[in-house]
């Protein structure tokens, strides 16, 4: 009996755990009704202001839904480590890019650590690390030390950047976490505008000032590009590269040019326009083929020593709508880049009223850039942001305090993100999403509703089962059910761990898992009745030698579940967890619970031999 | 209420029967595994899934060619939500131009009935490899994880022929997904993480039924000689049968709500566990304890009894 007590008491603090637990979540419910019940929204604000700390701290403590039910972006979003360690390498010989291509492609289809695949590859040719990185004295092993320190770190400030780009924007409780070694998840709820979130987290915001060459070199390089796309047949590469996903490639150039159409293998005078003033330019529609060939590792070899042709950013528009993209030559090695920026401002520009970003520079990069632009009064210097020229504007005379402006921008939102980006720093690699979720809040409460009708369909269907089935215990059984999906959804929101369908789905199968417990207790009271057992007696027995089946099918289930928590990602993983906490739960709810009601409907006399059914 | 009560079944007898039906679902099962192969979603496959709602109820057949005149290849199934779509895609590229297409397209050639992109889901073909080794690694320790775990609570020979058991149980349920693969509109029977889950649930309760007949026959069996061991089977199964068919019986209503109720995300998942469960309860009676048997048959010995 005292023993009885104890169990009684632990089940009166469980209880109450729960149910502070889970207080919050049902405040905040109520609260939230209230809110959106007031007739004029002053009313709504007054009350909101009136009762904010109450407000603030019940949302804060209540169970948070997964981007599934509340709708947001769930990424998973790959740093190119392998541009990072080419960045490392000081000697890019045609060996060198060989074998990164070829660790490149292996990589595509494993989760392995770049670094070790490189210098796996390295050792197989029997080449020393050091010939490429580092010191010529370096052992291979200090050289991929160092590397994966590295990479290590550039994950670390890739992640960080990007919080910090996410924060600015103004996203409610971002999740960003690192997964292996080199990508990273990310969890906005409630994002709206996916196309523009996702474009701010993967701009690499690498900004540089170059020199533009003069327009006699522009011309001659191009020809020497077309020349070198008369000797070899550029059609395969080129379509290549861009076929790969058709659907979304024929999506990214204008409606009015299907797939078939568009000019592959074409050569570059074909789709490019020289003007009189020495302007080199192409038209929208052929502007991605254009990028595709410009990038193309044969072309770039072709052009003079130490330059680089880019496209521009925005289109210059004709008097008839028609739209046309700049192409410059620009002296590859940068004068100045984006390091020495402090701070990045959206504004209007003084005299048309577009929108720019103004910027200005350390100490370091005021006397750098006073000195270039001294240096280089009459040419163009063009802003190149991650690898297209936003403005290449003619310097008119020596800057000397380190100001600059970034114009060429299509509308003060995209200002407002150039402003986020540079501001948060460039990443220190490339980043690519590899997987995207999205779930419009619309959808969310479907699921919802989805859910809550399994929840109480599930729980109605096992409850008068129950009962049906065994009468008083049964009841029991019940009580025990409601304590134990009272535990789940505690435990949850204590944890601030979110709940969403599949969790749902958890809960529901759990119900069903969790009267198992009892239906294996009951069956034996029924049996050590049937021998002519008293009351008491059978219920003692039951309990005890229905335990050793009880634990093994729980420890499986744990087990089971467990492992589908380590090695599932994302949604199966919220599955993983209600199974385990309420498979768990289950020991206490099923076993502990039940037998104490017993003891006390028993001991009231409130049950009898058929009470079991 | 009582059901299944004093039944008197010969299971042993009729063992090999049920042998030849298990060889029967598993055998067809692989064949097709091996012909038809699996129905791979997102997850193991790459590609986009578009779900869209509309205003009005859609065709899917005009929806079909509106679809393909855009340029886009894929699949188009109701989604069984309102008046919801799901188009699926290889294309794993950029979603915003994949949507801005959808978004044309339907609007110039649907114009009285506006769609609406409610969720695109895109896994690019190197993390959906990942995922692969993942389910597969997670399968394999859970099978060894359990395999272990019965064998530190059991004789080996019940250890094992649980094991067995879960296989059949997890195989069949594979064959199955195999066979009925894009045959039902309503559920595509796709094999991606949620059903690797319900695998993984699968295989950690198809033992709960298993440890029920064994822990009777266990207790049973004590000091008993080899001769009676077929009668002491038959007894021990038919009095717990009724536990092992109440307890399945239970989550089988969970999963039952669940296929009706939850939504089209989760009726995959519902449907592997649905046939799980019923094969698990079949081959905890059918086809473990019979191994057991069979095999002490053949080697002679009494069984050795340790643990509880």
């Amino acid at each position: 009996m005292k023993n009885n007590r104890f169990k009684l008491l632990l089940i009166v603090v469980v209880t109450l755990v729960s149910v502070w637990s889970i207080w919050p979540t049902y405040r905040d419910y109520e609260l939230s009704k209230k809110l959106a019940s007031f007739h004029s929204s002053a009313d709504s604000l007054k009350f909101a202001i009136d009762n904010r700390a109450e407000i603030e701290h019940a949302r804060e403590k209540s169970l948070k839904l997964g981007l599934d039910l509340r709708g947001g972006m769930h990424l998973v979003m790959e740093v190119d480590l392998f541009d990072l360690i080419e960045q490392k390498a000081w000697n890019k010989d045609a060996r060198f890019q060989q074998i990164m291509a070829s660790v490149r492609n292996t990589a595509a289809n494993s989760g392995e650590n770049p670094v070790e695949l490189l210098a796996a590859e390295f050792k197989k040719q029997n080449i020393p690390l050091s010939r490429y990185f580092y010191d010529i004295r370096n052992t291979d092993q200090e050289i991929v030390d160092k590397l994966n320190k590295e990479s290590q770190d550039a994950l670390v400030r890739a992640k960080e950047i990007i919080r910090n780009r996410i924060d600015q924007y103004g996203v409610a409780e971002p999740v960003i976490l690192t997964q292996g070694s080199r990508r990273l998840v990310i969890e906005l709820s409630g994002v709206t505008d996916e196309v523009r979130v996702r474009k701010l987290l993967k701009g690499t915001a690498k900004l540089e000032f170059k020199l533009v060459k003069e327009p006699e070199a522009l011309l001659r390089a191009i020809e020497s590009v077309n020349v070198m796309m008369t000797e070899v047949p550029a059609a395969p590469a080129a379509a290549d590269s861009v076929a790969s996903a058709p659907a979304a490639a024929s999506a990214d150039s204008s409606a009015s040019t299907p797939v078939a159409s568009r000019p592959f293998g074409k050569k570059l005078s074909e789709v490019i326009g020289v003007m009189k003033n020495g302007m080199v330019f192409t038209p929208e529609y052929a502007h991605d083929y254009v990028a595709s060939v410009l990038s193309r590792e044969d072309v770039r070899a072709r052009l003079p020593q130490d330059t680089e042709l880019l496209l521009a950013a925005k289109p210059e528009v004709t008097e008839k709508g028609e739209k046309f993209y700049p192409i410059y030559l620009v002296k590859k090695t940068p004068e100045l880049t984006g390091g020495v920026i402090t701070e990045a401002k959206a504004t209007f520009g003084a005299q048309d009223s577009q929108p720019e970003v103004t910027m200005s520079m350390n100490e370091e990069g005021t006397s750098k850039w006073a000195r270039i632009t001294g240096a280089n009064i009459g040419r163009q210097i063009a802003i190149v942001l991650d690898g297209a020229v936003y403005s290449a504007p003619v310097v008119q005379s020596r800057i000397p305090n380190g100001n600059s402006v970034i114009n060429g921008i299509s509308g003060l939102e995209e200002a407002k993100d150039l402003e986020i980006i540079l501001k948060a720093g460039a990443l220190p690699a490339p980043v690519r999403i590899l997987e995207e979720r999205t779930v419009g809040p619309s959808l969310g409460s479907d699921y919802i509703h989805a859910g809550l009708l399994s929840l109480v369909w599930g729980f109605t269907a096992v409850a008068i089962f129950m009962i049906i089935y065994y009468n008083k215990a049964g009841l029991a059984a019940d009580i025990a059910l409601v304590l134990n999906i009272l535990i789940v959804i505690s435990v949850l929101a204590g944890f601030s761990a979110s709940l969403s369908l599949p969790g749902i789905a958890g809960i529901v199968l759990t119900m069903g898992m969790a009267v198992d417990a009892n239906v294996l207790i009951y069956e034996r009271i029924r049996e050590e009745l049937g021998e002519g057992k008293s009351l008491r007696m059978a219920i003692d027995a039951g309990y005890d030698r229905a335990f050793s089946s009880i634990l093994d099918s729980h420890v499986t289930t744990l087990a089971a579940a467990f492992l589908l928590y380590v090695y599932g990602v994302g949604p199966v993983q919220g599955f993983a967890v209600t199974l385990m906490i309420g498979t768990g739960a289950s020991l206490f709810t099923a076993i502990i619970v039940t037998r104490v009601i017993f003891g006390l409907l028993v001991g009231k006399g409130f049950m009898n031999e058929k009470s079991f059914g | 209420m009582r059901i299944f009560q004093k039944t008197n079944f010969n299971f042993i007898k009729h063992r090999k029967v049920a042998y030849a039906i298990s060889l029967v679902l598993l055998v067809s099962g692989m064949v097709s595994l091996f012909v038809r192969g699996l129905n791979y979603g997102i997850d193991f496959k790459g590609g986009s899934e578009v779900v869209i709602r509309f205003d009005k109820p859609v065709d899917v057949h005009v929806l079909r060619t509106i679809v393909k005149d855009a340029g886009v290849n894929g699949s188009v199934k109701q989604y069984g939500l309102g008046n919801t779509v799901l188009l699926s895609t290889d294309a794993h590229g950029e979603t915003a131009s994949l949507k801005s297409l959808i978004n044309r397209a339907l609007g110039d050639r649907l114009p009285g009935n506006h769609g609406e992109v409610v969720s695109i889901q895109a896994v690019g073909p190197s993390i959906a490899s990942d995922m692969k080794w993942s389910a597969m690694k997670a399968l394999g320790a859970a099978l060894v994880g359990i395999l272990l775990y019965v064998g530190f609570r059991f004789e080996y020979k019940f250890a094992a022929a649980g094991v067995i058991a879960i296989f059949h149980d997890v195989l069949t349920v594979l064959g199955l997904f195999s066979l009925l693969g894009g045959l039902f509109d309503f559920m595509p029977l796709e094999v991606d993480q949620s059903i690797i889950a319900a695998f993984l649930t699968i295989a950690g309760y198809s033992i709960t039924d298993t440890v029920v007949v064994y822990d009777r026959i266990r207790e049973r069996l004590r000091g008993q000689k080899t001769s009676e061991y077929e009668r002491i089977f038959n007894e021990s199964m038919n009095q717990t049968l009724s536990r092992t068919i109440i307890t399945s019986g239970t989550t089988m209503i969970s999963v039952i709500v669940l296929f009706i109720f939850a939504g089209p995300a989760i009726r995959g998942f519902a449907f592997a566990m649905f046939t799980g469960i019923l094969v698990g309860t079949y081959s905890s009676i059918f086809v473990a304890a019979p191994i057991v048997f069979d095999w002490q048959k053949r080697s002679k010995n009494a069984i050795k009894l340790r643990g509880a």
